[in-house]
């Protein structure tokens, strides 16, 4: 099914339908709702940098609220200290936010996996105080502004349709190049040192630099979404960060991820649009034992158990993305049963020529189950 | 040297905090694997707990209803017993109903630990308010209630949380180093499949871990109650002590998480005090700027050996 021309038909239907999905929401949605998901476009990536980590390296962040509130501080100052222009402050996100991952995952790397998610958390509960102290308590405002192109036909006062399209575009390219390195021979490392790291590192792939850059990709696309943030709000916080939002993430990222960066759609819709159901249905003003069914802490808590007990923390994504991977893998998927057993003895082929090439000193590259995930 | 040791003094009482939390970190981390990242929600519970007994019946606060039949009112140090005892129940009913069935891999329990977390958060918002509760010292703790030690104040207060805490560690040590639950605690920690085969009932021993770790917190969190009140993140700062201290030790040596409990502790009132530009809630950066440096150049904590992550 993957790669015939029945599956790309499918792909580009499917990303038509929801290009003219979010094209009708630009512009039929209230600012406050297009705003919104402008926001949720830009988490989009953060949650992306997340679902590196959790499902491709199998290890844990729980200091992602951090990695973008530091893209959302070194974007902001970039623009006002070194005058940066708007339109490139998410960059300074991306390169603040990277060398945070960085710096963080020098130390704990080396480590069993706990260290990691121990300073991350670590990390988010002092951003926000050290925020606080270096731009005090007041809200820093941004000396900048997207303005609206005349050529667009967007009216003055509906700025936010052309923010929701710079975020959206921003996310939309970060994501394709991201999943584009994923999908290559860097994903298949991800997963090889996720999976056996012993047998990793005797195929020659350097684990702990990968692991390094890969919390530095995290961090930078969680960066990269501090700095989009700044597009819709103009100003940054120290509030904007708490433990909470890094503690939720993680909740969410476990429970929706899968192998796919896609996969980190949904869960941005949820962190951004869930509180705001809430108070529109005033479910966070009850308090006893209902407003505890009902609270935000509560519906994270079930989603982080249930995510535990159901699908052992793989997240609810990979029983969809196994369910279709044994659909396809089955014999009678494919009444074409001949171009099957082709296409098993081309990959058989493939492998043993890997394996040649190893044997001789090449660079290994060989093709991987999670290929067919993907 | 007055201002000096008045620090030290100061530092004391949230030092047996952070080392109560360390403490109770390592044994559930050397015991199952698991990163405890509720032990400080469950702590901050089980002084809400202690708030109930210790006010009776009251219109005011959730859950007193009916507590008459328990005594309560109580005196403080029953009602922060009560909570203790209750805590303990708790941490060995959580351990057997959420994470023993997740098994070994340290992804699901971690998510599980949040679960917890969250669950307890959610729930002391909902039913006590996010306001701030005023619990009391169990200890004396007027103004006059001091000792004056080479011009510095010494608080009978802080005298008393740290004696009490320290009085359990040594229990602790006791229970471990010369009994037999010890010795079937230390053989689990050592090694599991081996304690199996020789017949100690692990989930067993696994179930008193979690029960000492939660009734440990219960007891920090009950003691320090009087000095930072009662609300729902009081215990966040100490959790972040407790981890930083609890990695000194390469979380799996309780000694040295208790010494580092008492050693950020200590490093947190003298940077807040001498060192100008460090105001108190900066100090928690500096704590975690020592964390990064000690995983950087003693990886494995203080330890010498390699921990490893979970039983296999």
């Amino acid at each position: 099914m993957k790669g015939s021309i029945t599956s790309r038909i499918v792909s580009v239907l499917g990303l038509a339908i929801f290009a003219t999905f979010i094209g009708w929401v630009a512009f039929t949605a209230t600012s406050r709702t297009v705003t919104n998901a402008t926001n949720a476009a830009a988490m989009t990536l953060a949650f992306a940098g997340l679902a590196i980590l959790t499902h491709y390296l199998g290890l844990l962040s729980l200091g992602q609220g951090a990695f973008i509130g530091v893209g959302a501080y070194c974007a902001l100052h970039a623009v006002n200290d070194f005058g940066v222009p708007v339109v490139w402050m998410p960059l300074a996100g991306l390169i603040g936010g990277a060398i945070a991952g960085a710096v963080v995952a020098v130390p704990s790397l080396r480590l069993p996996k706990a260290y990691l998610a121990l300073l991350t958390l670590s990390l988010a509960v002092a951003f926000p105080i050290v925020l606080k102290q270096i731009d005090g308590n007041l809200p820093v405002t941004l000396d900048g502004k997207f303005n609206t192109p005349g050529w667009t036909g967007i009216a003055a006062n509906d700025e936010h349709i052309w923010e929701f399209a710079i975020v959206l575009s921003y996310s939309a390219i970060a994501l394709f190049l991201v999943q584009g390195i994923l999908r290559g021979p860097i994903g298949r490392a991800f997963l090889a040192s996720r999976d056996e790291p012993e047998a990793a590192a005797a195929f020659g792939i350097p684990v702990y630099r990968l692991r390094l850059y890969g919390v530095a990709l995290s961090g930078g696309l969680a960066g990269l979404a501090g700095g989009l943030l700044l597009v819709p709000v103009n100003f940054n916080d120290y509030t904007h960060f708490p433990e909470e939002l890094s503690i939720k993430m993680f909740a969410l990222a476990i429970a929706l991820g899968g192998a796919s960066v896609i996969a980190a759609v949904p869960g941005s819709i949820i962190l951004i649009f869930l509180p705001i159901w809430l108070v529109d249905h005033n479910w966070v003003v009850e308090r006893g034992w209902i407003g505890f069914i009902k609270s935000e802490g509560f519906i994270y808590a079930a989603l982080l158990l249930g995510t535990a007990y159901l699908t052992k923390g793989k997240g609810f994504m990979t029983i969809i993305e196994k369910r279709q991977s044994s659909r396809q893998n089955r014999p009678d998927a494919d009444p074409n049963t001949q171009s099957n057993i082709v296409q098993t003895l081309e990959r058989v082929d493939q492998r043993l020529s890997a394996l040649e090439g190893w044997l001789e000193g090449e660079t290994p590259d060989m093709p991987s189950p999670q290929d067919e995930i993907d | 040297m007055s201002l000096f040791l008045q620090r030290t003094f100061d530092s004391l009482a949230n030092g047996s905090a952070y080392a109560a939390l360390a403490v109770a970190i390592s044994m559930v981390f050397r015991s199952s694997g698991v990163l405890n990242l509720a032990q400080g929600q469950l702590a901050m519970f089980s002084t809400y707990i202690a708030l109930v007994l210790a006010t009776g019946p009251s219109p005011f606060v959730k859950f007193t209803s009916g507590t008459d039949i328990l005594g309560a009112p109580l005196p403080l140090w029953a009602a922060i017993a009560g909570a203790v005892l209750i805590s303990m129940l708790l941490g060995a009913l959580l351990e057997k109903v959420v994470i023993r069935p997740l098994g070994d891999d340290p992804i699901p329990a971690i998510g599980a630990s949040l679960g917890i977390y969250l669950l307890i958060d959610a729930f002391v918002r909902k039913h006590w308010g996010g306001y701030t509760m005023f619990l009391g010292s169990p200890f004396p703790d007027t103004v006059d209630d001091r000792f004056d030690i080479g011009g510095a104040r010494l608080w009978h207060d802080t005298l008393g949380i740290t004696i009490t805490m320290l009085l359990a560690l040594l229990m602790l040590a006791v229970l471990q180093k010369r009994t037999k639950v010890g010795l079937a605690f230390r053989a689990v920690t050592s090694n599991r499949q081996s304690s199996l085969l020789v017949g100690v009932r692990v989930s067993r021993v696994l179930m008193l871990g979690w029960a000492l770790a939660a009734g440990l917190g219960a007891l920090a969190g009950g003691l320090i109650a009087g000095q930072i009140n009662v609300r729902p993140d009081m215990m966040g700062r100490l959790l972040i002590f407790g981890l930083a201290a609890a990695t000194l030790g390469g979380l799996r040596s309780p000694i040295l998480a208790f010494v580092g409990g008492y050693l950020f502790a200590f490093l947190e009132t003298m940077l807040g005090g001498y060192v100008g530009f460090i105001d108190s809630q900066v100090t928690l950066v500096w704590a975690l700027l020592v964390l990064i440096i000690i995983l950087s150049v003693r990886p494995s904590g203080l330890l010498a050996k390699q921990p490893s992550w979970g039983k296999k």
